[in-house]
């Protein structure tokens, strides 16, 4: 079953937050509990309300005891009021906690700002939304480009 | 010989007055050589580009409300002109195609860089900040070392209990220096006679 919940206005989320939780609402509504191929998008208030704030989107959502929601190929892209991509988050697997808003995994975690820029990944993290917190447990890495170039080096 | 040599001349000159024809607005001679010559330079050196900066670390926290990044556990720093290893690691991290402007290293601060004369210096410390911002036209780029800071290099060891490496002006300032080794003038005193090795 593909279930396909696009519509714009359909949620308001916030990072993985109300993502997730928008989207346990719909496999719920569509009774086998099981999402596959979905997304969901958020948009910006007014005066940019054409604008995507963040699209989420994942191969699967499986809700699970406690109020936990499994994600397969969960991707989050978040974008400026202009549309630029600012950030991408893609992790293989996902578990979130709807009660608590936190989202975790044992596996890896990817993350590159939209200019390509500042790339991070590793595995095992903690996504807490309440403060906007992320922690990535082992083998951090960290690529920047650019960051340290001063007038300097000209 | 006289007749090539004369061919060769009427030949350059006629060149000369089919291009000052061709380009009545702009016929001064003079003009055209020099656009000529303009032309024909060669293009400035391009800056090669900054390789990027590595961070490898145990692992990491990144607060997206203050946009700070924590490294804890063997940090490892790999910048094409430096290399730092610490236990922790804070950075601000900057807007979206800004630049990273303070770092911020602590316990078993060690730095190896390399300057642009292919020296080597080695510093240790407890804590290493850097810091860059720009003021008007004035850019300020350093690095503070404290906690014991040491910094060996082919003129000697240093210490201190403060060593500031001014990046932007290219000076090492010392607050209460320890010098010992080879070429020490003015040792005791607070000198700017370190290289200054360009550090991040």
């Amino acid at each position: 079953m593909k279930i396909k919940f696009n519509k714009a206005g359909l949620v308001a989320l916030v990072f993985m937050a109300s993502c997730l939780a928008a989207a346990i609402v719909r496999a719920q509504q569509n009774s086998a509990g099981h999402a596959s191929d979905f997304s969901s998008v958020e948009y910006f208030d007014a005066p940019h309300r054409q604008q995507m704030k963040s699209r989420l989107s994942g191969a699967e959502a499986s809700p699970q005891a406690g109020g936990l929601l499994a994600i397969k190929q969960l991707k989050l892209e978040m974008f400026d009021t202009n549309g630029v991509t600012e950030a991408v988050v893609e992790a293989p697997d996902c578990v979130y906690d709807t009660m608590s808003g936190v989202a975790s995994s044992a596996g890896h975690l990817q993350l590159q700002t939209g200019d390509g820029n500042l790339q991070i990944e590793g595995d095992g993290f903690l996504w807490r939304q309440t403060n906007q917190w992320l922690t990535i447990s082992n083998h951090v890495q960290t690529v920047i480009k650019g960051a340290l170039e001063s007038k300097t080096d000209l | 010989m006289k007749i090539i040599y004369l061919i060769a001349l009427s030949a350059l000159a006629s060149v000369g007055i089919l291009r000052a024809q061709t380009n009545a607005p702009n016929s001064n001679a003079v003009a055209e050589i020099l656009a000529l010559v303009t032309t024909n330079a060669l293009p400035p050196k391009p800056t090669p580009p900054h390789a990027p900066t590595r961070i490898d670390s145990d692992s990491a926290d990144f607060d997206l409300n203050a946009r700070q990044a924590i490294y804890s556990g063997h940090v490892h720093v790999d910048d094409p002109r430096m290399k730092l290893t610490c236990a922790r690691l804070t950075v601000d991290l900057p807007p979206t195609g800004g630049r990273i402007n303070h770092i911020f290293a602590e316990t078993n601060v060690v730095i190896d860089a390399t300057d642009e004369k292919g020296a080597t210096n080695h510093a240790t410390c407890d804590k290493a900040i850097y810091d860059y911002n720009v003021q008007g036209v004035m850019t300020n780029e350093t690095i503070t070392l404290t906690g014991n800071p040491q910094i060996v290099n082919a003129q000697g060891t240093n210490t201190a209990d403060v060593i500031v490496w001014d990046r932007a002006n290219g000076h090492v300032h010392e607050t209460n220096p320890h010098m010992s080794g080879e070429n020490l003038d003015g040792a005791g005193a607070n000198t700017n006679g370190l290289p200054a090795p360009k550090l991040f």
